[in-house]
């Protein structure tokens, strides 16, 4: 970043710009959040299931925020994995009034904590054997050497980064809804002890909550930064 | 960032293609810049370049690399440049078959095609359809249906073309989007009519009536857009081809009104639409022509190209039509563009008269030169022609021929011109000698080894029956000391044939192919060795069978016959008999018409059909002793009507002593089940049913095949043969043995069944159906076998037992008749090229070569004399007795 840029950081010109990966299961509101945040003149009337996944941005009152709304779809949930190392922070959508699918929910979230899952990490790298990283710097050069190191130094999945996580307990304005506190309770989020998060009760819809979800994840970001 | 680039290239001198060296592993390398924050737009764009040039030059990406490229590339969406946007579109579209998931972007692209920026819009939607499968169109349907409908043009085409190209894969969607397509088709703008009107037709193709309604409705209300006009013209003769005949249609009153259309595209595509469609009489062709006439002198080169295109083809068939622009043809021989002047010319070929070809010809040499090689072929193929109308003139063509074969150029024009002569050659026997001794001189500077080895099995052939041979065996020769093998091989096998045929040049022909026997290369000593030896044994039959008529037999057949023997080696030597025959050339004569190019025939489809046959027959255990296929029939015959309850079709398979006949059953009653079905056979006499196999059940509309196996008599067929000089008529009259006609019965079980769920009674009844009767001609037992020398084979065959007749052929008038009559009834192939009648003359000499059942040669003469009817002198020989018995009772 040249001294040109940081000057009109500290004057409040020009924002920083942060990647946000938006998760969930289908139909549980992400890209209404995402779609209340913008502008209300960039907003768009008509919501419908997303397919793939969508770049918005956003910017708040110090932030500029790149979203990556991923489709929550059964069959295009393992398709998120190709964007992770993109996020450096993670909003997690759930539709607090369907309780039978809380436990798919929380599968999810687990899968998406623990990325990449350990055994499937070891049963790739066996082959080469750890101690053949020399070897492997030798044949390859530079470049494969930084990615070999750049898979183990942890620095770009998930389970060993310090993501701050924004859980929107969405669609509070059903009668069947439970309570933001149940929602952490079923996902048993107080396991949750290396990365910082919080749940916010939402209401996509009137946009009820979302701003001071917003807040919260730019006050950690900020934290971070500094 | 891409100029430096582009200037730094052309500093080090890597010549003007800066992505000239590229490679895969270093682009994809690249690649991983689309990660970075923040994104560098043109470098990203630089990069994709060079990605999408690796795609294009035929770089194979592994679906691994691709997919991660690809994943890559989406994140790319995060920026707003537009350069690096449309760069996206394209990259998936080119990846779009090469990379999984690629549905991932589909959000993205349906949030760029209903945006704000209309540049982003439509390449969005034509981006769309190449990532949608079937199963996704529903998600984006209503999007599609949108932009359809769109305001802007360019959304709007785009959208109609990618409803076209998601047609082929789901139909039923996209037939759902004909109200927007029709309310696009009364757009404003042109490109938009024209896809509009595009799409409804493919989604009503299927449906005459309503392509029919659609084309009516849109001549009524007229359209604006001169491509869709030239759509409907295109649509109106496609369906005037399918009607064939009524004239008088509103279609073709609609294509006629085009004529005047103020665009010259309609027009055009109105007169060529005229001119194309099948027999067109002469007054309706005349307003086309005219119109085509006015395009003549069009100052635009285009125009006058089409138009002249167009009268040149025109000129094949109704070469009267287009004498009137005559006068238009003339000026443009002259003119600059000299693909128009060689049109013009070769046009004027054909129409004008034969006084006038001396002139055109020296006009037409003056820039043969600056013509390129395929209008080139265009000129050839109009000298053709033109030699076949005027025979008298094949001096002055042939002449032109041989210095266009001197010049520079591409095999194919050569080939064209090859064969061109050839063609002369055999159609005027007056050409003969020029025509060789020049195809000889080409042959000495001739750097193409088809056309040299087809020569020279030419000067083979035609070389010993000329005046004087010698001068050729100098040519020949010249090509075994000069040239590669190939050509080399193809010599010694011409030398070969001289020796055979002229007993004063083979004491020389020995020598030179003693010479030959030193060379190097296998093949051609390995011909030299084999013809030497033939030859010194100086017997007039060897050099007939195995030098001048070469093998008959097919030679996938003959290979698998010898794999056959070499697995189970018996004492008995391996039988040449027995390995099926080649399915002669059927089609020799070719059509009057035809150009040159595209004379040759594919002759391995009726081969691989019988071997078919083979195979099945040989499937079914009571046929596996009859021995290999001698024949099966061309064509099966129907012996029911076509819409009858029951169709049933049969093909004729010979064998050594044996008939199978196949019966290919259709049932057409969706409510009745046949079980057990069999064609019994009541042969009149000289052959003895011995079984029949039947089709277990026939369901309604799947055709099933049942078989009759007929032994065939081995007793004396002459018995009851007709006394010579008889009246003959070939409509069948005598019962030899060999011909015969069978009645024939279906016997079948009928089993009711529902017609909705195939649930069938369980009790049956017996029933038959009387079929038509089957005939088994002459020409079932003979295979059709080319002798390219007759002379030779005759004299092989030798007299031993000969027969000859006379006979009067009293119903028929002309020598044609006669010969095309006794070809068609005996199933022989003519040699010589003896089934083309000179005119005027009253006798003719017709050679029949054919091999009877059982693998024995059989020839036949037939002396035709014309006086009020044609008297016919008939000479049959073969080595065995049978055959000859057989063809002379059943010519009688």
């Amino acid at each position: 970043m040249g001294l040109f840029d940081k000057l009109a950081g500290w004057l409040g010109l020009k924002k920083k710009e942060v990647h946000v990966l938006c998760l969930g299961l289908d139909n549980s509101g992400k890209t209404t959040i995402i779609n209340k945040l913008k502008p209300s003149n960039a907003q768009t009337q008509d919501i419908v299931p997303t397919i793939g996944f969508s770049i918005e941005k956003f910017k708040t009152s110090s932030l500029s925020f790149t979203v990556f709304d991923m489709s929550g779809q059964g069959r295009y949930r393992n398709l998120w994995e190709h964007y992770y190392k993109e996020g450096q922070a993670i909003i997690f959508v759930i539709d607090s009034s369907d309780k039978l699918r809380m436990v798919v929910a929380k599968e999810e979230l687990d899968t998406l904590l623990n990325h990449p899952d350990e055994r499937e990490y070891y049963n790739e790298n066996s082959s080469l054997g750890f101690n053949s990283m020399g070897y492997f710097k030798c044949l390859h050069g530079n470049d494969s050497l930084v990615k070999f190191k750049g898979r183990f130094s942890s620095l770009l999945d998930i389970k060993h980064r310090r993501l701050p996580i924004l859980f929107f307990a969405n669609k509070m304005d059903l009668r069947d809804a439970i309570s933001s506190v149940k929602v952490s309770q079923l996902l048993s989020l107080e396991n949750i002890k290396d990365k910082p998060w919080h749940i916010c009760a939402s209401d996509a819809l009137k946009g009820e909550g979302l701003q001071e979800g917003v807040d919260w994840l730019q006050d950690q970001m900020q934290a971070m930064k500094t | 960032m891409l100029k430096k680039f582009d200037k730094k290239d052309e500093e080090s001198g890597g010549g003007s293609n800066p992505f000239q060296h590229l490679e895969k592993s270093a682009v994809l390398q690249e690649a991983r810049v689309f990660n970075e924050t923040p994104i560098n737009p043109r470098k990203c764009a630089h990069i994709l370049t060079k990605i999408l040039y690796l795609i294009n030059q035929g770089e194979h990406l592994g679906v691994m690399e691709a997919t991660e490229a690809f994943f890559a590339m989406t994140r790319l969406f995060q920026s707003n440049d537009p350069t690096l946007r449309r760069m996206c579109y394209l990259t998936i579209k080119k990846m779009s078959s090469i990379a999984e998931d690629v549905i991932i972007v589909t959000s993205s692209l349906t949030k760029d095609m209903t945006g704000k920026d209309d540049n982003y819009r439509g390449p969005a939607v034509r981006a769309l359809y190449q990532i949608t499968d079937s199963t996704m169109l529903q998600a984006i349907e209503r999007y599609m249906k949108q932009a359809i409908v769109d305001k802007v043009p360019s959304v709007s085409s785009s959208a109609l073309v990618s409803s076209l190209h998601l047609l082929k894969t789901s139909f039923d969607v996209v037939k759902r989007w004909v109200n927007e397509a029709q309310e696009a088709a009364s757009s404003d703008n042109i490109m938009v009519q024209y896809h509009a009107l595009g799409l409804l037709y493919h989604i009503r193709k299927n449906d005459r009536l309503a392509v029919n309604k659609m084309l009516s409705k849109f001549t009524r209300h007229g359209l604006k857009s001169p491509f869709a006009y030239c759509l409907m013209i295109r649509i109106a003769s496609k369906l005037l081809e399918e009607e064939a005949g009524s004239r008088d249609s509103p279609l073709f009153d609609f294509i006629e009104s085009c004529l005047r259309n103020k665009h010259e595209m309609v027009v055009y595509e109105a007169a060529s639409a005229i001119v194309n469609l099948p027999n067109c009489t002469a007054k309706e062709l005349a307003p086309a022509v005219s119109v085509l006439q006015l395009f003549c002198s069009s100052p635009k080169a285009a125009l006058r190209y089409a138009a002249v295109r167009t009268l040149n083809k025109v000129a094949m068939k109704h070469p009267s039509a287009v004498t009137a622009c005559n006068l238009d043809l003339e000026n443009l021989v002259t003119d600059s563009n000299r693909s128009i002047a060689t049109l013009a010319i070769t046009t004027l070929l054909k129409t004008g008269s034969e006084s006038s070809i001396d002139r055109l010809m020296k006009q037409i040499s003056s820039f043969m030169s600056e013509i390129s090689d395929e209008f080139k072929v265009v000129v050839v193929q109009a000298i053709n022609a033109l030699c076949q109308k005027y025979p008298r003139k094949h001096a002055v063509l042939m002449n032109f021929l041989f210095t266009m074969l001197r010049e520079e150029g591409g095999f194919e024009y050569k080939r064209a011109i090859v064969d061109c002569i050839i063609s002369i050659i055999e159609e005027n026997s007056e050409s003969k000698e020029t025509g060789l001794s020049h195809l000889c001189e080409f042959i000495e500077d001739c750097e193409f080894t088809v056309l040299a080895t087809r020569i020279l099995h030419l000067l083979g052939q035609e070389g010993p029956k000329t005046n004087n041979p010698s001068k050729y065996i100098r040519f020949i020769y010249n090509r075994v000391v000069l040239e590669h093998e190939e050509v080399r091989a193809g010599a010694v096998s011409a030398l070969a044939k001289f020796g055979a045929q002229n007993e004063e040049m083979l004491p020389s022909i020995l020598v030179l192919l003693k010479r030959c026997v030193m060379d190097d290369d296998n093949e051609v000593r390995d011909r030299a060795t084999f013809y030497l030896n033939v030859l010194e044994q100086k017997q007039k039959a060897l050099n007939a069978g195995y030098i001048l008529n070469g093998l008959t037999v097919s030679i996938p057949g003959l290979e698998r016959a010898l794999h056959q023997y070499t697995l189970e080696p018996s004492e008995k030597p391996f039988d040449l008999k027995s390995v099926p025959l080649a399915t002669a050339p059927i089609v020799e004569q070719r059509a009057e018409n035809v150009p040159v190019a595209v004379a040759k025939q594919p002759e391995k489809v009726a081969a691989t059909r019988q071997e078919i046959f083979q195979e099945q027959l040989g499937a079914i255990p009571e046929f596996r002793g009859l021995g290999p296929l001698f024949k099966s029939s061309p064509e099966p015959v129907a012996l029911t009507e076509l819409e009858t309850e029951y169709v049933v079709r049969c093909t004729k398979h010979t064998f050594v002593s044996h008939m199978v006949f196949q019966f290919d059953c259709t049932n057409t009653l969706n409510d009745q089940i046949l079980e057990n079905v069999t064609v019994q056979m009541e042969p009149t006499e000289g052959y003895e049913v011995m079984g029949y196999i039947p089709a277990k059940s026939l369901v309604y509309n799947q055709p099933g095949t049942c078989y009759t196996l007929v032994a065939l008599s081995e007793e004396d067929p002459t018995a009851e043969e007709c006394g010579s000089g008889g009246d003959v008529s070939f409509a069948f009259a005598s019962p030899a043995a060999v011909a015969c006609t069978f009645s024939c019965m279906m016997k079948f079980t009928v089993k009711d069944c529902d017609p909705n769920t195939g649930e069938t009674d369980d009790e049956g009844y017996e029933d038959e159906y009387v079929l038509e009767d089957l005939e088994v001609t002459v020409a079932d037992h003979i295979q059709r076998v080319l002798k390219p020398n007759f002379g030779a084979a005759w004299d092989e065959v030798g007299d031993e037992y000969e027969k000859e007749e006379t006979f009067t052929l009293s119903a028929i008038k002309t020598l044609e008749e006669a010969v095309s009559n006794i070809v068609k009834f005996l199933g022989m192939q003519p040699c010589e090229r003896s089934d083309k009648v000179p005119d005027n003359k009253n006798s003719h000499t017709l050679y029949l070569a054919g091999v009877f059942r059982g693998g024995h040669d059989l020839l036949l003469r037939a002396r035709l004399l014309l006086t009020d009817t044609v008297t016919m002198q008939v000479t049959a020989r073969s080595a065995e007795e049978l055959p000859v018995d057989v063809i002379m009772a059943s010519v009688g």
